[in-house]
């Protein structure tokens, strides 16, 4: 039986509506830019709407709404995409900020006092592809196999992103609270 | 023989660190790298230091959610103006 307007309207604001702030947050990650983000955002629920009879119930609302808003993303913003910037991501040393630290802040304290706009700004420093990892991973909290899926790629190439990114992130973030007095850098 | 920090096995726990701290080991490999942090305080404070960065990742790269204006444009464009 097809449900009627009224009762697709109201699932999709139980069970889709609840995730908006997880597909902004995407597409933020995405475009690297907040009105872009928004017009990427009201697309994808739009979208999502629509095909709402297509949504499996029961299964990963937010992990479906993730994954329009990535095929929109790619099929038609991507020209215009943000490019991560700068960071080279061959230069990191894996756990060099642990080494250098593991005397001095071995709980690393130090993150606690970087300002939320000095986070998000290294994270947006990122190339996308290791954004996205970061962000469904560490924030979203969906396990390897889910962003495998999500991203189409195999599961080794999500644990390899999320590696350097993490990583290169900490870096930065380390380099950060140096130069800001947060933290001394080990004499060589 | 006591474990320096570059032993075998040392590298091995390090390996799966992240993979531990993200739950992702079967039971089994998750257990061996237990069994090796009991003996190793090296590793313990390694994996405890990436443990309070991915808390921190949590907590503070989350970035801001959909604003509340955004929210009430979509749901306008989603079903009509009466939100």
């Amino acid at each position: 039986m097809t449900p009627t307007t009224e009762e697709r309207r109201r699932q999709f604001e139980a069970e889709a509506l609840p995730h908006l702030d997880a597909v902004f947050r995407y597409a933020h990650t995405l475009t690297g830019d907040p009105t872009r983000a928004e017009d990427l955002t009201q697309e994808t629920m739009l979208k999502a709407l629509r095909a709402w009879h297509q949504f499996e119930r029961g299964s990963n609302a937010r992990a479906w709404l993730l994954t329009i808003l990535r095929n929109t993303f790619i099929n038609e913003y991507r020209r215009r995409q943000h490019q991560g910037e700068t960071v080279d991501l061959s230069a990191i040393e894996p756990y060099h900020v642990f080494d250098e630290v593991q005397d001095v802040d071995p709980e690393g304290r130090f993150f606690a006092s970087i300002v939320d706009d000095e986070v998000l700004r290294a994270v947006r420093a990122l190339p996308e592809e290791f954004r996205e990892v970061l962000l469904l991973s560490d924030v979203e909290g969906f396990p390897y196999a889910d962003i495998a899926k999500l991203l189409d790629v195999p599961i080794g190439t999500v644990k390899s992103r999320l590696f350097r990114a993490r990583q290169a992130l900490q870096q930065r973030l380390y380099d950060y609270a140096v130069e800001m007095g947060y933290i001394k850098r080990r004499a060589s | 023989m006591s474990e320096s920090r570059h032993s075998l096995e040392c590298r091995e726990a390090i390996e799966r660190l992240y993979e531990y701290l993200d739950r992702e080991l079967t039971p089994e490999v998750r257990e061996e790298v237990e069994r090796h942090l009991r003996m190793c305080g090296d590793c313990v404070k390694h994996f405890e230091f990436e443990r309070a960065f991915l808390r921190f990742l949590e907590a503070r790269a989350r970035g801001r959610g959909a604003g509340p204006d955004v929210k009430r444009r979509i749901l306008r464009e989603l079903f009509g103006g009466d939100q």
